[in-house]
């Protein structure tokens, strides 16, 4: 690696290049001025679909956008698509390995109703594939096959800048939940190979899809890998990451729930009967939410107030 | 990890307040938020001072606070 930046400035973009940082809700949006126009990776949750237009609109100084482009399909990363898109003359490119489930928009694989999570109905204009080349604010980036969070995310790696937009595959400290692997796909092993891939690249700067732009890649790796290799050291130790990523999420939309309610919320959601039947089959369902609950607590990403359980600042579960 | 820079305010409310000029959960402004990858720490530092003051007010004006 190059010398580390001084840790107070910000890494460096290129020019025409913005991005907006989100939080865990909403994943960050990548904003590339091309000429009067503007192109944008991922565009958050809908609830938060309103603040993402008008960020937009103010960081985009008066260029018009018009071209949507997502890693993956996951709610937080598309959320934003249909309202951004709804005044026309704004083109959407999905990874095509989606292109199936968008159509119909079946919600199951699209895993909406599998994670208990919503995102209003959108409609793409394009496709991109691992290999695909495509121009963003005037230069090449490459689509490159991430899969472990979702089989058919994809990464963005501009080759000349080794600048990586690795949606959920790489984060500073860590990586989107490996949601495959529950339902007895390869999604750790994916992972695994997709770390691989982000090494060899040698990228100098990460624009990851949740947390702030990072340039020390190697201890981002490092870390990774370790938590990788956790995971796959227990099988219940993913199934346990997921929930509590679930929970947490949900917990951020509602701000505070009762256990009651938060079962209710899961009631039908696919992965979390998964991980009930096949790694919690002696908890009962309300047992193994209210053991979430308190895991939650203990790592400060929760409080508990009476019968209540309140979203808390501290250690974000993802 | 970040924790050695300003971290961000964002508490993931996200929510526009009805004139459209700030976030309702961390009371920044559009450009606070568009622009807070690009900042310097000192600049960030100065925000988190402006939404602690920001705060203060609001707790003085209930219409005016946050959820």
């Amino acid at each position: 690696m190059t010398s580390a930046p001084a840790r107070s400035a910000p890494p460096a973009l290129l020019p025409g290049m913005q991005v907006l940082e989100r939080g865990w809700l909403s994943s960050n949006n990548v904003l590339f001025e091309e000429g009067d126009r503007l192109s944008v990776v991922d565009t958050g949750y809908a609830s938060h679909a309103r603040l993402t237009a008008a960020l937009i609109d103010r960081a985009g100084g008066g260029r018009r956008l018009a071209r949507i482009v997502n890693t993956h399909l996951h709610s937080d990363h598309v959320g934003g698509n249909a309202r951004l898109a709804r005044g026309g003359g704004v083109s959407i490119r999905i990874p095509a390995g989606a292109a199936d489930a968008v159509l119909a928009w079946d919600v199951e694989r699209l895993g909406y109703r599998a994670t208990g999570q919503r995102c209003p109905r959108f409609d793409f204009d394009g496709l991109f594939r691992s290999g695909d080349v495509m121009e963003l604010g005037g230069r090449p980036w490459q689509a490159l096959a991430a899969p472990g969070h979702d089989p058919h995310m994809l990464m963005l790696f501009q080759r000349q800048g080794r600048i990586l937009v690795s949606g959920d595959a790489l984060w500073e400290d860590g990586f989107g939940a490996i949601f495959p692997e529950l339902e007895g796909e390869p999604g750790l092993a994916d992972q695994r190979r997709t770390l691989d891939l982000i090494a060899g690249m040698k990228p100098l700067l990460v624009i990851p899809g949740h947390g702030a732009p990072f340039c020390e890649v190697d201890a981002a790796l490092r870390r990774a890998y370790q938590r990788l290799d956790a995971l796959q050291s227990s099988p219940q130790r993913n199934a346990r990451h997921v929930l509590k990523v679930l929970v947490k999420f949900w917990l951020l939309q509602v701000g505070q729930t009762t256990l009651g309610r938060l079962v209710e919320h899961f009631s039908r959601a696919r992965y979390p009967r998964i991980v009930h039947e096949r790694y919690f089959p002696d908890l009962a369902y309300e047992a193994m939410f209210e053991r979430t609950l308190w895991q939650l607590c203990a790592s400060g990403a929760a409080v508990r107030d009476g019968s209540h359980f309140r979203n808390a600042d501290g250690g974000a579960a993802r | 990890m970040t924790a050695d820079r300003v971290p961000s305010p964002c508490n993931s409310v996200c929510k526009l307040d009805q004139g459209g000029a700030y976030c309702v959960g961390c009371l920044r402004t559009l450009d606070e938020i568009a622009g807070w990858s690009a900042f310097d720490d000192e600049r960030r530092r100065g925000i988190w001072k402006q939404l602690r003051q920001r705060r203060a007010l609001a707790g003085q004006a209930p219409c005016e606070r946050p959820r």
